[in-house]
């Protein structure tokens, strides 16, 4: 009953190169964990893992151009 | 006047509405999904028409090449179009057209491409003006006076589902070949396999508010309220005094929400409907776990004859990567509570209720054993129909603007089709996928299963667009 008991949040976590990357999960923490899935250890590095803002899904769009 | 298409319908107005879709899909189409009609284009068409503006319909669907819908074109003042991601290349190649034979003519544009690709339509000359939104409450004054609005509107929509017209649906396209018009059962629409024909395709609710990031529609579809139950069983009994139903699909994102609704269907369908009609709609694995009564009973009692279950993938790993928010415990869950409902029905010589089990293969990070997981997880559905798809990143979902920003997508603008066998992300291994899906791991896949219920015939050939 995951949406029920552990429901997710988004995150947009700052990059050295100035852009964003989006993210999402149970927690920051959880959020960078879930992006390791699929992103190489070298962009994974580009990541400021202690630098991020949490956003509403309603304000994706917003955001759009940001990310990087 | 200029040259009419000898087959077009006699011209009514000076306004145009195209339908948008692949050529020929109305004439000799790839399947019956093809030929589904578009509720927004019904919706406003209705609209327009209750207020006294009158448009006609043409639709590219209904013709075979781009000449035969240039020769319907001439002499018409304006044309609108409802542009989907999919169907932008289609709306692109239209409003070129139309503009070499009407320079003077006037293109509205709406949709869910304009809402979530404001840049891509108006990169398009030709599209004077985009409304992104809903369309509602703001398309009969931008028909009648275009020239108040700016080139992009914001769209206004009603609160409530309450607040929509009935459709009218003799304002759909009409099926373009006498095959087609055979089997169609227009204005109703055709059977899919899902239960019998005529079939009305209807919609009780919008927006799914879950985040998966393959889709995200809360983010750029507006909250509205649900059309009340009453309503819903009054138009499928108007359409069976007018036309005879045989069965429906509630096209809903996510029909399997709002429980207090669900529950006033359950009353009142079976005892005011005509008929209790079997019908398709939409439910996730996590709610079915959270309210397992209501859902038994909604099959029971209502006749929900095709559950479709966004399962997506059969590895906790990738679902969440796909922000799913449901896990393989919650996807077992389901498919055992069906499997056993199932059974009884078999039991009692009913036909069981199946699965239209959603599979996305080809999503970034995805090794193989996540996709022989899911594999298996499709295997272990005693009733189902596979709807297996190649994740695609879409402009409007979460993951697909990220990968677009990473340089990692491979859609185009001019490539938005969704045909199965694309390629639609770069770097995912789509050789594996072909091979997975004709049967190749099929020993490795079975070796996790109890019971090997299916060979891989079960997956052959259901790759689907995304």
């Amino acid at each position: 009953m995951s949406s029920f008991s552990n429901p997710h949040y988004m995150y947009l976590f700052d990059l050295k190169n100035g852009k964003k990357k989006l993210a999402y999960g149970e927690s920051p923490e959880d959020a960078l964990d879930i992006l390791s899935v699929r992103l190489s250890d070298a962009e994974m590095a580009e990541i400021m893992t202690d630098s991020y803002v949490k956003i509403s899904q309603r304000d994706l769009q917003k955001h759009v151009s940001e990310l990087g | 006047m200029g040259i009419t298409w000898p087959w077009a319908a006699k011209r009514t107005s000076d306004i145009l509405w195209l339908d948008l879709g692949d050529l020929g899909d109305l004439i000799n189409p790839d399947g019956p999904h093809e030929q589904w009609q578009d509720h927004g284009l019904g919706l406003l068409r209705t609209i327009l028409h209750q207020n006294g503006i009158q448009t006609d319909i043409l639709s590219t669907r209904a013709v075979t090449s781009w000449d035969q819908l240039a020769k319907q074109l001439p002499g018409y003042k304006m044309m609108l179009m409802n542009v989907r991601s999919y169907t932008y290349p289609s709306a692109y190649k239209a409003a070129q057209i139309f503009k070499e034979i009407n320079p003077d003519g006037i293109i509205l544009t709406g949709g869910m491409h304009a809402t979530v690709a404001l840049d891509e339509m108006q990169a398009v000359p030709e599209f004077d003006k985009i409304c992104q939104g809903p369309g509602e409450k703001v398309i009969v004054d931008l028909v009648r006076n275009p020239d108040d609005f700016p080139r992009v509107i914001q769209g206004v929509g009603a609160s409530s589902m309450a607040e929509w017209p009935m459709i009218d649906r003799t304002l759909w396209p009409k099926p373009a070949s006498r095959r087609v018009r055979r089997k169609f059962n227009w204005p109703l629409e055709p059977e899919c396999g899902w239960g019998p024909g005529p079939v009305v395709t209807i919609l009780t609710s919008r927006v799914c508010p879950w985040q998966c990031v393959f889709c995200n529609e809360n983010s750029y579809i507006p909250n509205m309220g649900r059309r009340p139950v009453d309503a819903v069983i009054d138009e499928l009994n108007y359409l069976d005094d007018k036309h005879g139903v045989g069965s429906i699909v509630i096209h809903d994102s996510m029909f399997f929400q709002n429980p207090r609704w669900l529950r006033e269907w359950i009353e009142k369908y079976p005892r005011r409907a005509n008929k209790v009609w079997p019908y398709w709609a939409a439910a996730r694995s996590d709610t079915v776990r959270q309210w397992p009564d209501l859902f038994e009973a909604l099959i029971r009692e209502t006749n929900w004859k095709t559950i479709s279950i966004g399962f997506e993938s059969g590895s906790d790993r990738i679902l969440r990567l796909l922000n799913k928010e449901c896990t393989e415990e919650d996807n077992n869950f389901t498919i055992d509570l069906l499997n056993k409902i199932a059974d009884e029905y078999e039991a009692q010589g009913k036909e069981p209720p199946k699965f239209w089990a959603n599979i996305m293969l080809g999503i970034p990070g995805e090794t193989p054993e996540d996709a022989f997981k899911t594999m298996r997880m499709l295997k272990r559905m005693k009733w189902v129909f596979p709807s297996i798809s190649y994740y695609a990143p879409y402009p409007g979902s979460a993951l697909g603007f990220q990968l677009i920003a990473e340089g990692k997508s491979l859609m185009s603008k001019d490539n938005y089709h969704r045909f199965p066998d694309d390629e639609k992300v770069r770097g995912v291994d789509y050789q594996f996928y072909r091979e997975l899906l004709a049967g190749k791991y099929d020993d490795i896949i079975n070796q996790g299963l109890d019971a090997v219920r299916h060979g891989s015939d079960l997956y052959q050939g259901a790759l689907v667009k995304a």
